[in-house]
């Protein structure tokens, strides 16, 4: 398997084998045994058609669903069997959905909040770390509106800060511009970037924008359940290439 | 912001639903204290009363409706011979509709018992004679009847002379129609009858003394029984019914009460599964999820509580002073059972938010967000 940087002994924040997730008791097969690696400070890109699992795959990593069968590893330790898969979603990771999934009674400040009651923060502490964060998106001007107040670009900005409310180290995110204009698009893409470069956050973006996927240290190409190909910018041609 | 923002957030982003859960819990707890508070003042005011003329020991029957059943006058000779008796009277007492009042006590004493004495004239005179064709009414049970001196009451089929108007200085004496026994046995047509022997004991007569009379008025009287004035109440028929009713009546508010705020609750984790999916998914425990259902329907179960002891607390003051039931009670509003009420309140909606709050912790993030 061709690997460029970085390089293959970099230690992996995730590792899955043979993963498999059914529906429906078995009739859907939404994925047929996926392996994947993604190491430190990788910024991993998913495309693939419609249907082909990658919001199942980046729920399973995100344990917000348990697979069907097969290991999933985050930093050696499996995710299906965590004794505690809320601190792993409060602290390890931030997630980050194309429909944004702000609470809609309470205001930008707030939903910034809302993950920081599983830290050991104090109230103040609380506020004055999310309007940091709200700041640092560009939203210092905003706390006191509510969500259906802001445009959709907006919005997102407000799922990334809260995605990042408890400083994780890895950003999932599942097509976070799939339901934003161009502009708006470039901007979430800028920040998500940006936390990637800056922070050394390992982004794994689900995304069917070849543009997007151009810029990643790897694109992965998904169909019908199963990994069809990796691609990394130094060897651009389809690795299922005979 | 707080944890208990996000509770109140909750409960505030449906006022309707919240307003009419809150209406149902209040009017289950306002029954409870309303009907609660009228047992317990009931039991109250009949202690009060036996306190005031001094009455130690009561001898009934054991059977009988509201009131225990008649028995031979001639019983009480033979209870007055017993060792440890200061002293004995008799009396025929029965609630019953007298005119315009649904529920009156008509009380004859037997003449010249102890009885008579802490009546104190306010109007008019005392009764002549054994046999005079008289009563005299309460202050209250006057007022609820609406007679003065000089009218007449119907008993059974009776007119009898209202001669005078007494303060007993319990509510129940101030509730009655009092006349002598003599009369009451003639008119209802039970001569040589009784369904009460009052006795005053021996002072200094100890716990064992009451016992052994007890047991002593058992051998005389075997279908009957004699009680201490303590505990006269608890034993007394009508308001082991009047209990059982309050308490009954009671428990199905409660149980409304609760269908109410579990419905509401459920209602709540229905439509906002994709909230609380939300909430799981960037990483709230599912305690916390659990927690925040429970503190909601708690904080409904307070707040229901509250507004229902002020309704129930408020609906007895009015009903105390409607004319029909005057003087009937004294409803008992002691912060014992207005605290205890409100206790409920919360405690069911502890108990409504369990189910709600287990489910909401059950639901998978990833298909709580899709929906
Ligand atoms: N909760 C579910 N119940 C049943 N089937 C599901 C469920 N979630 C996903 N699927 C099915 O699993 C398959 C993969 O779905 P998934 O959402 O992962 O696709 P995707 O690659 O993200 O598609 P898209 O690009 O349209 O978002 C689809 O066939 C979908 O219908
Ligand atoms: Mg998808």
């Amino acid at each position: 398997m061709a690997e460029n940087a970085p390089s293959a002994s970099t230690p992996s924040v995730y590792e899955a084998r043979g993963l498999k997730k059914e529906f429906d008791g078995g009739k859907v097969a939404a994925l047929r045994g996926v392996d994947l690696d993604v190491r430190e400070g990788e910024f991993v890109a998913i495309t693939g058609p419609s249907g082909c699992g990658k919001s199942t795959l980046l729920q399973l990593l995100g344990s917000l669903a348990l697979p069907s069968e097969g290991s999933l590893k985050f930093r050696g330790r499996s995710i299906p069997d965590m004794p505690d898969p809320a601190h792993y979603r409060s602290h390890d990771i931030g997630f980050v959905f194309q429909a944004f999934h702000l609470l809609p009674t309470f205001t930008v400040l707030e939903n910034v909040q809302i993950p920081m009651f599983e830290g050991g923060l104090t109230k103040s502490q609380r506020r004055d770390r999310a309007a940091e964060l709200l700041e640092s998106v560009g939203l210092g001007h905003r706390l006191t509106h509510f969500p259906s107040e802001l445009s959709g670009g907006e919005r997102q900005r407000v799922a990334i800060a809260r995605g990042l409310a408890n400083g994780p180290s890895v950003v999932l995110a599942d097509e976070p511009t799939g339901n934003l204009d161009s502009a708006n698009a470039e901007q979430i893409l800028d920040l998500l970037l940006k936390l990637h470069r800056d922070r050394k956050v390992t982004l794994v973006l689900v995304t069917h924008d070849l543009g997007i996927a151009g810029l990643a240290t790897r694109t992965i190409r998904m169909k019908d359940g199963r990994v069809v190909s990796e691609t990394s910018p130094s060897t651009p041609s389809p690795a299922n290439h005979p | 912001m707080t944890f208990f923002t996000i509770v109140t957030r909750g409960l505030m982003r449906r006022p309707v639903r919240t307003g009419l859960t809150l209406a149902g819990i209040s009017i289950g707890i306002a029954a409870v204290v309303a009907l609660v508070g009228m047992a317990w003042g009931y039991e109250k005011s009949i202690g009060k009363q036996l306190d005031v003329i001094g009455i130690d020991m009561i001898v009934s029957n054991m059977g009988g409706g509201i009131m225990p059943k008649v028995f031979d006058a001639n019983v009480e000779e033979k209870v007055a011979s017993l060792p440890k008796i200061k002293e004995t009277t008799s009396l025929l007492m029965q609630l019953i509709s007298v005119e315009d009042a649904p529920m009156i006590m008509v009380s004859g004493r037997k003449w010249g018992g102890f009885t008579w004495h802490q009546l104190k004239v306010v109007e008019g005179r005392m009764i002549k004679d054994e046999h005079e064709p008289a009563v005299v009414l309460g202050r209250l049970a006057a007022e609820v009847l609406k007679k003065k001196i000089g009218d007449t009451v119907l008993l059974d089929s009776e007119e009898l002379n209202v001669v005078g108007i007494v303060d007993g200085g319990s509510v129940v004496e101030n509730g009655a129609i009092i006349l002598s026994l003599a009369v009451m046995q003639r008119v209802t047509l039970n001569e040589g009858k009784v369904n009460f022997i009052d006795i005053r004991l021996q002072p200094g007569t100890d716990k064992n003394g009451v016992t052994e009379t007890a047991a002593e008025i058992k051998k005389i009287f075997p279908e009957g029984r004699a009680v201490k004035a303590s505990e006269v109440v608890g034993t007394s028929q009508g308001f082991r019914v009047a209990q059982a009713m309050s308490w009954s009546t009671s428990i199905l508010a409660i149980a409304v009460g609760i269908l109410g705020v579990m419905n509401t609750m459920l209602m709540t984790v229905f439509e906002r599964t994709h909230e609380i999916g939300i909430l799981l998914a960037v990483g709230w425990r599912k305690q916390r999820v659990m927690l925040m259902v429970l503190f909601e329907s708690a904080l409904l179960g307070l707040l229901g509580g509250i507004l229902g002891v002020l309704l129930g607390a408020a609906g007895l003051l009015i009903l105390e002073t409607t004319p029909a039931i005057k003087g009937m009670l004294e409803p008992d509003l002691s912060p014992k059972l207005l605290i205890t009420s409100v206790l409920i309140a919360v405690v069911v909606g502890l108990i409504s938010g369990l189910y709600p709050a287990w489910r909401s912790s059950r639901l998978s993030p990833a298909v709580a967000i899709q929906s």
